[in-house]
């Protein structure tokens, strides 16, 4: 007959396993991230920059993640600003959209430039000390 | 007597005329011999490597003269610099940096765009009694770009100047 205590230990780091991928999964949240900059004649116009939560499941397939610190409490619109650079280079790599229309009348010349991340959808995870980002297809 | 002379004025008026003729002819032929064309170019050289410098620059100018066309198994490196300017009323160095900045970077997307894509013009102009009255030019630019990468960020005086790049290749063109 086989004893009771043989295989706790390994049945033990199993389970333990399986409830912190499950946890870490479960942790993940989706949220949609658009960035729209504007400048007029070579001057900054206007920026603006919108972080909100996914209603709808998103797509499956996601690129390369982003690890940035999670300096301010699971709050990713803040986290984001503080490391915008990060974010920006981030964001070139999944491409972006540029509109530049310039109108010159009588001599006179006047220009906009448009650069734009259309609306795109995140896998986030937030850990202790780290926040993931991923972006999907 | 007469008759003699004006035979003489005659051959003297015509040889004049012949004469005048011909050097007009020469000093039209030094000056089309005068004008410098771009396929005749003298270098003298006395060295082995004068002459080998030579053919470089020459190869480089017939390579720079020639368009560059997106082959298979082959990229293109598109490099550009966009500029732009701090705002007047910025809290501090930083934020004028900052701003500066991220308009320079718009511009040089701009530029790359310009540069892949193309440019749209529109214009229109309207003549009133022979005069212009409105002088109208649109140029726009519409593109989406992945993968440009800054290379060098230079800010003096107020100005910021990004140097971007982008490589293409034949096969990203493919896929799409």
């Amino acid at each position: 007959m086989r004893s009771r205590n043989g295989d706790r230990p390994f049945i033990r780091s199993i389970c333990t396993t399986i409830i912190v991928s499950s946890l870490s999964f479960l942790n993940a949240q989706e949220y949609l991230i658009s960035y729209r900059y504007v400048a007029k004649n070579a001057l900054s116009y206007n920026e603006s920059f919108h972080v909100s939560h996914a209603m709808t499941q998103c797509g499956s397939q996601s690129y390369e993640p982003l690890i940035l610190e999670n300096t301010d409490n699971n709050n990713l619109k803040a986290t984001l600003l503080k490391n915008f650079d990060l974010f920006f280079d981030y964001a070139k790599k999944l491409g972006l959209h540029v509109r530049h229309e310039e109108h010159t009348l009588n001599h006179q010349s006047s220009a906009f430039t448009t650069l734009t991340l259309k609306t795109t959808c995140f896998k986030v995870e937030f850990n202790d000390s780290f926040v993931i980002i991923q972006a999907l297809k | 007597m007469s008759r003699d002379n004006t035979m003489k004025h005659s051959l003297l008026l015509a040889a004049l005329l012949s004469a005048s003729t011909i050097y007009a002819q020469e000093g039209e032929t030094a000056t089309t011999t005068l004008v410098p064309t771009p396929s005749h170019i003298v270098i003298e050289c006395k060295s082995q490597e004068c002459v080998q410098q030579a053919q470089e620059t020459l190869k480089s100018n017939a390579k720079a003269s020639e368009e560059e066309v997106l082959a298979p198994n082959k990229e293109v490196r598109i490099s550009v610099v966009g500029q732009g300017v701090a705002p007047m009323n910025t809290i501090s160095p930083a934020q004028a940096y900052a701003l500066a900045k991220r308009a320079a970077v718009a511009d040089a997307y701009r530029l790359i765009a310009e540069k892949v894509k193309g440019v749209r013009v529109d214009g229109q102009d309207l003549i009133q009694n022979m005069m212009v009255k409105r002088s109208s030019i649109r140029t726009s630019v519409d593109a989406m770009i992945r993968d440009a990468n800054i290379v060098e960020t230079i800010f003096k005086e107020g100005l910021c100047e990004v140097e971007m790049e982008i490589v293409l290749s034949y096969a990203q063109f493919v896929q799409q």
